[in-house]
């Protein structure tokens, strides 16, 4: 289909997809923003390849010479650990001809040679062979090139959490990442030893724009329309199951929950957290080892693990727990093409019933073969065909919750010790949609600032 | 030998139809009620998750309810991954007997399994290795547990239990 937009040649051409009149009492997104290839172009370019991405837990590469691999924006990405145990990221692309190095997920090696002419690279990087390179003829200039992977310009870690940037020019990571680090905190702190992967990986895809998936992990408003049919499974489980039996879920209860509070923050370049109170916390996997969380972190940062929290690192990773933790990391390869890699998140040395749990409940609502994304996605599918209307312009609806977000931080916030832009708390029911204008200011901006330097 | 090969393929054969008529209730009837299903998720390349107790699976349910309730969910409406059903077609081959232990019949096949969503005219297929346990109940085969390896796990927006 032929793009029907206007060229994006300056910052200001930008404005057009964004409606950003907050003291007015309006915002809206402009629905070119999700089936433009020009536009998921600029993304590609100004965002993904511009500034932070996650690339990775440390914990997936605990040894000497492991290794594992991702994508950031359009680049094959290789992280690794040296012989001595230092990690670097680096560009997973030979510099002969290109060719991918590292061709699976995970592993280890203390050399890696290119599968096409033998160019051998150890896992600092160092191109420490180049076949038959004295009989070569190569000029003398071949010798003084560097022929070593190429490092990624920036690469930094928060608490065991791996980031990496193509751009040299990003704010340091803590700077990047401000207050939203609390919210990473309230994750990893939740084992003594802190957290892991469960073993498992889970990929998908989806026939839509990126952006509905970064949207729909902060989107409390979508959750009762969606998953009609799991809470119809849910309401089935409980009255099944014995009265004292404990609960499978915390959605078992969707009354409860429904009766309870959502919130949301945003903070400065993109990140969102979206919180509600939980009613229902004994059905947690993590509930089990309350006690001790609390005698460790104290019983605020308990409780905070105890509550429903999406939290959004933008552009490329969100954390979701609610039923069980998700880690989902968002790859974007089309204007309308997104493809998922997901992991089941879990404090390290949990109690065997505790995993049980955990394991069941995730699969049952985070998998693509589980109750709960596959309606997500579908829906996600339906917005980008019906998004093809093309003589509609604007999306409706970014101003629900306008009422009750406030500039900075609330009572919530100061719990947790953070400034955030904007706070927001209130019913279930309200199903608050401000929390997606932290992500679109970040989004615009990163755009602006790229066709401002070309 | 509580059943030779010809009536184990005969079995497979008919669950995939049963899926592909969307009769629901003749297929939840093929499983004993303390079934269990597996689909494990990869943890590598080439290494299936091994215990669904420890590790992440695509699907696992220790008994029947958890395919009933895929079954509550489809008969819903209210699914939007669901309605309207993808259309698909089974194919079970390569059926082999691998040997019998405690009562239960070991039976290895392959499958294929074409999926087509009318929403978008796509389509897609699924395929991989299943392990079916069977036990003889009143005269007839019944599954006692299932276990699929699904080859290519990225799954395209969704896999529901009549996808595989």
């Amino acid at each position: 289909m032929a793009p029907d937009s206007q060229a994006f040649n300056t910052p200001a051409d930008l404005d057009r997809l964004l409606d950003d009149r907050i003291g007015e009492g309006w915002f809206s997104v402009h629905r070119d923003a999700f089936r433009d290839p020009a536009v998921f172009e600029l993304e590609m370019k100004h965002i993904f390849e511009a500034t932070w991405n996650f690339v990775g837990l440390e914990s997936q590469v605990p040894n000497p010479n492991d290794f594992l691999t991702t994508v950031i924006g359009r680049s094959p990405v290789v992280v690794m650990r040296d012989a001595q145990g230092r990690l670097g990221a680096f560009l997973n692309s030979c510099r002969h001809k290109g060719a991918v190095i590292f061709h699976t997920s995970e592993g280890n090696g203390a050399h890696h040679s290119c599968p096409y002419h033998g160019w051998t690279y150890d896992t600092a990087g160092k191109c420490i062979a180049i076949t038959s390179q004295r009989q070569a003829g190569y000029p003398e200039q071949f010798g003084k090139t560097d022929h070593g992977l190429a490092r990624v310009a920036r690469f930094e870690s928060y608490r065991g959490l791996l980031f990496a940037s193509l751009a040299e020019d990003v704010p340091s990571l803590a700077d990047y990442l401000g207050d939203a680090r609390r919210a990473i905190d309230i994750i990893v702190d939740q084992g003594r030893d802190g957290i892991e992967l469960v073993p498992g990986a889970v990929s998908f895809t989806y026939n839509a724009n990126w952006k509905f998936q970064l949207e729909n992990s902060s989107d409390t408003y979508h959750f009762i329309p969606t998953h009609t049919s799991y809470i119809g499974v849910l309401e089935k489980r409980r009255s099944a199951r014995a009265a004292s039996a404990p609960a499978g879920s915390i959605y078992e209860d969707i009354g409860a929950q429904a009766a309870s509070r959502r919130g949301s923050f945003t903070f400065p370049h993109g990140h969102v957290l979206m919180w509600g109170d939980n009613p229902n916390m004994s059905a947690r996997p993590l509930y089990p080892m309350l006690a001790e969380i609390e005698a460790r972190v104290g019983k605020v940062r308990a409780k905070w693990m105890m509550y429903v929290r999406n939290l959004t690192l933008f552009p490329n990773v969100q954390f979701a727990e609610n039923a069980s933790m998700q880690l989902r990391i968002i790859r974007p390869l089309a204007v309308d093409r997104t493809e998922m890699l997901t992991y089941c998140v879990a404090p390290k040395g949990e109690p065997a019933e505790s995993r049980v749990k955990r394991l069941r409940q995730y699969e049952d609502f985070f998998n693509p073969t589980g109750f709960a994304t596959p309606d997500d996605t579908s829906a996600y599918e339906a917005c980008q065909r019906g998004g093809d209307a093309r003589t509609l312009d604007w999306q409706q609806g970014y101003v629900r919750g306008m009422g009750a977000v406030q500039a900075g931080g609330n009572a919530e916030a100061a719990e947790l010790g953070i400034t955030p832009d904007t706070s927001m708390v209130g019913g279930y029911l309200m199903g608050d949609e401000t929390i997606f204008h932290g992500n679109y200011r970040a989004w615009l901006a990163l755009l602006k600032r790229g066709l401002e330097k070309r | 030998m509580i059943a030779d090969l010809a009536a184990a393929t005969a079995l497979l054969t008919l669950e995939g139809m049963l899926l592909d008529e969307q009769d629901w209730d003749g297929w939840l009837a093929l499983y004993e009620a303390d079934a269990e299903f597996w689909m494990p998720a990869w943890k590598s390349e080439t290494q299936p998750t091994e215990d669904p107790l420890r590790e992440l699976s695509m699907i696992y349910y220790p008994d029947r309810t958890g395919l009933e309730d895929r079954v509550q969910r489809i008969r819903s409406g209210k699914s939007v991954a669901s309605t309207p059903l993808r259309r698909t077609a089974h194919i079970a081959g390569n059926v082999m007997l691998a040997g019998e232990e405690g009562g239960i019949l070991s039976v290895k096949s392959s499958f294929n399994v074409h999926v087509y969503d009318t929403r978008t005219k796509t389509q897609h297929v699924f395929f991989g290795r299943t392990t079916h346990g069977l036990v003889r109940r009143d005269g007839a085969l019944r599954i006692r547990r299932k276990k699929v390896i699904l080859a290519n796990d990225c799954v395209p927006t969704m896999l529901d239990i009549y996808c595989v």
